[in-house]
């Protein structure tokens, strides 16, 4: 791998992204490859809009990812994916859950948020991205375990063809980080989300 | 976080950690024997893997109950011999000031550091302070890591540098450091500890006489440390030696430096500062005597360009200056390497991508993006108790002095919002100048045990009429549910120890009784204190589950829901939703999420139609 591998995982606080940025993160270490990647904690952990930057390669510098500089974009939350499009890069490719979670701001507007799910795929597409939509919330409940939207997603982005780490490197990095008795439904989500994503290509 | 044991395994290893807790781990590996902290972002990672390494391996770590009193705990383990640390984020710094200021003069003896946690940006803070100024004007000598793996090994350097020069140290993170996660190599280390001994010596007492005859010395130190600089590693030259143009830099701005210069394609010169204060001097005026361009990057405030500049100046070195003077990068925000590609493009003659569509397509969609401020949790009891305050303040048109803390988050009735503790002293000055209108403090038992105290005493003696109203959710929720002295000391006996008349004590779910507790509290002069005493919500749902123990959850009638938003848009429980389906008379209804409901009831007792009961 010549450059680094640059990826933001976007959502809102509490839907696993620490868990799957640890998952990449632990199965690059294992192939001697450095990490670095940029978290929030504090203020904005629950329920507030969350981003982490993670890079991959030989030598990194900086911890973040600049507007315009990511080569992928994974979203647990379409609105989430909406909000951080701007930091993918021209053409780069976004992996994004159709879940919606509704912030106390449209709880009051009940309208404004019909029309954001309406005009979702719209909004997407005025960003120069490949777009590829899961139902992520759909695919974890059918490997038992509907907190295991990020999984799903971990399992797509496994398909992603210029990405450092093989299926089976992040597969065993999964069972080392999930709870042993949780493995199972995990390993299911992980490959509903590959087949997801074969589709889609 | 990382795993005790993998933190404290003696073995040489990379192990994937936070910069928090790589700088912990490097004071393990340096042996530090008595650690002290008050929890702040982005600073608690490095005490919480402290504390909880601590009785593993045997040597001294405590909350301490504010910033001061945490550095005078270390500071007294360092001058009887034995290494000792604190942290603290940037405003926390400010609340040691007192002890430091004297400590430098004085000097130390087991290794002393304190590390500093700034925020560029303000992701969970009220000001954007560069500490190094805090730290120069002490005559701390500062270090500043620009990876965790330096974090690491600057820690390590900064308990040997102490000991050498017997000189308290400030090892100085920004948030991109302490909450970045990298592999970082772990060494192996040595564990003994042993007991601290003074010795009796005037130096330790900063009267007038021995603090005249200190500040030289001290300033003395200062010199040898610069003279020594260059020899430690700690200044870096990096790229061609022949250029017009040199690059300075220290800290995480390093790492943008790096990559922008990878953006712009350009080899420049890079000196880059490990040590910033004292200045390696032989080294900055050795980089910048061959150029014509000195450029500057750092976060925030233009440090290293003002002090160099002068540097420079005093030696009659005169190349062109960029930096915060001429917008090169911003005095306010973090940075990144884009914004420092676009700050040296001009300069450099080479032109980065603009990203104009980029900039086209947020224009067009951001009318879409829901604002997501971050909230109290389900079932909070801070949201519980201020909303029974917003019913009785609004009716008074009361006065809100709020403080620091989750507290902080409240969306109907804080007035202002200052610095740890503050709430008490603004409420006493409130209440000289404001006659007409009740006004209220109101604080959580963490902060009342950081500052708290002092501007209750100072309330009760000057006889300031307000009510205090504490939340005592009975720890320090908001940077990781840290225990604090609330455990083991009643806030009524401190109170009234303090002498308090009217003191009160009601649960905020009992959403009836705290109203009319408020009100009557209201009759009374003050200083009155009302405590609203209730376990954190979300610690006590988390232990709950993890015991396996049933929460007897809440759900809405989709009948008798009348879909008024008194729960989701006033109340704002993140727990309720409106429903997808409609009921029979083709309405929306809430809906209460099971996997998120606390079970705290008040939503029940707010529903007007009753429509709210308990899942049988």
């Amino acid at each position: 791998m010549e450059e680094e591998y640059r990826m933001v995982l976007v959502g809102v606080g509490g839907q696993g992204i620490l868990t799957i940025s640890d998952i990449i993160a632990i199965a690059a270490q294992k192939k001697g490859l450095r990490v670095l990647s940029s978290e929030v904690h504090g203020m904005a952990q629950k329920g507030g809009s969350v981003i982490t930057n993670l890079k991959i390669g030989k030598e990194l510098h900086s911890p973040t990812i600049p507007v315009g500089c990511s080569k992928a974009l994974i979203g647990l939350e379409e609105n989430e994916t909406l909000r951080y499009m701007k930091y993918l890069e021209p053409g780069g490719l976004v992996i994004t859950s159709k879940t919606v979670l509704y912030p106390v701001t449209w709880k009051k507007d009940k309208n404004a948020a019909v029309l954001a799910h309406e005009k979702i795929d719209e909004n997407l597409s005025k960003f120069d991205a490949r777009i590829i939509r899961i139902n992520a919330e759909k695919l974890a409940s059918e490997a038992g375990l509907a907190l295991a939207q990020n999984i799903v997603l971990l399992g797509a982005l496994s398909q992603i063809k210029d990405f450092p780490l093989s299926v089976e490197e992040l597969k065993s990095a999964l069972k080392t980080r999930v709870p042993s008795k949780y493995i199972e439904t995990n390993v299911k989500a992980f490959e509903l989300g590959i087949e997801a994503m074969k589709k889609a290509n | 976080m990382v795993r005790v044991e993998e933190l404290i395994e003696n073995e040489e290893k990379r192990v994937l950690v936070l910069g928090n807790e790589a700088i912990a781990r490097g004071a393990i590996e340096a042996g530090v024997q008595v650690f002290a902290a008050y929890p702040g972002t982005p600073s608690s990672e490095i005490s919480m893997a402290l504390i909880a390494a601590a009785p593993e391996l045997g040597f001294y770590a405590e909350w301490s109950t504010n910033e001061k009193v945490s550095m005078e705990v270390a500071y007294a383990a360092s001058i009887s011999g034995v290494r000792s640390m604190i942290a603290c984020k940037h405003v926390g710094l400010n609340v040691a000031a007192d002890v430091f200021y004297s400590a430098l003069y004085m000097g130390c003896k087991g290794g002393f550091v304190t590390v500093v946690g700034d925020d560029p940006h303000c992701f969970s803070s009220q000001n954007e302070q560069d500490s190094r100024w805090l730290g120069v004007s002490a005559n701390f000598p500062i270090l500043e890591p620009s990876s965790p793996q330096e974090a690491k090994e600057f820690t390590k350097m900064a308990f040997e540098i102490s000991e050498k020069f017997e000189i308290p140290m400030l090892l100085r993170t920004t948030t991109r450091i302490s909450h970045a996660r990298a592999d970082v190599q772990f060494n192996k280390f040595e564990t003994t500890y042993r007991d601290g001994e003074l010795e009796k010596s005037p130096r330790f007492k900063c009267l007038p006489g021995i603090a005249r005859a200190n500040h030289p010395k001290l300033l003395e130190k200062n010199e040898t440390i610069k003279e020594w600089i260059p020899e430690s590693g700690l200044t870096r030259i990096e790229g061609p030696e022949d250029n017009q143009f040199g690059i300075i830099t220290s800290g995480i701005s390093y790492s943008y430096v790096k990559d922008a210069l990878l953006m712009l394609n350009a080899d420049i010169p890079i000196l880059k500062l490990g040590i910033v204060s004292p200045l390696d001097e032989k080294s900055i005026l050795k980089f910048a005597k061959s150029k014509e361009n000195i450029i500057f990057i750092e976060e925030v405030d233009p440090y290293l360009e003002d002090r160099i500049s002068a540097l420079l100046v005093q030696n009659g070195i005169t190349p062109k200056i960029h930096g915060k003077c001429n917008g090169i990068t911003k005095r306010y925000h973090e940075l990144n390497a884009y914004l420092v590609a676009k700050g040296l493009e001009s300069l450099f003659g080479s032109k980065i991508a603009d990203f104009k569509d980029i900039e086209v397509a947020v224009t067009k969609t951001e009318e879409y993006i829901p604002f997501r401020p971050p909230l109290f949790c389900a079932g909070c009891q801070h949201r519980a108790a201020f909303y029974e305050l917003s019913k009785v303040v609004k009716k008074n048109d009361g006065i809100f002095a709020s403080d620091i803390g989750c507290y902080s988050l409240d969306p109907w009735v804080s007035d202002t919002i200052v610095c740890m503790g503050a709430s008490i002293g603004m409420a006493s000055g409130f209440s000289r100048v404001i006659k007409d209108k009740p006004i209220f403090a109101i604080i959580g038992d963490s902060t009342f045990f950081h500052t708290g105290l002092p501007a209750l005493a100072n309330a009760v003696y000057n006889k300031a009429n307000f009510n205090l109203l504490i939340l005592d959710n009975r720890m320090t929720a908001m940077t990781g549910f840290q225990p604090n002295p609330t455990e083991d000391i009643p806030i009524e006996n401190v109170a009234k120890g303090l002498g308090v008349e009217y003191i009160v004590e009601f649960d905020p779910y009992d959403f009836e009784k705290g109203k009319k507790t408020i009100e009557e509290a209201l009759k009374h002069k003050g200083p009155t204190v009302i405590i609203m005493r209730k376990i954190c919500a979300n610690e006590w749902w988390r232990r709950t589950r993890r015991k396996g123990e049933k929460i007897e959850v809440y759900h809405t009638d989709p009948e008798i829901c009348i879909a008024c938003g008194t729960c989701i848009v006033r109340y704002q429980c993140p727990a309720i939703s409106w429903s997808i389906d409609t009921n029979s008379k083709g309405k929306q209804y809430t809906v209460i999420d099971s996997s998120t409901c606390t079970g705290c009831s008040v939503c029940s007792q707010i529903c007007p139609t009753g429509a709210i009961s308990k899942v049988e």
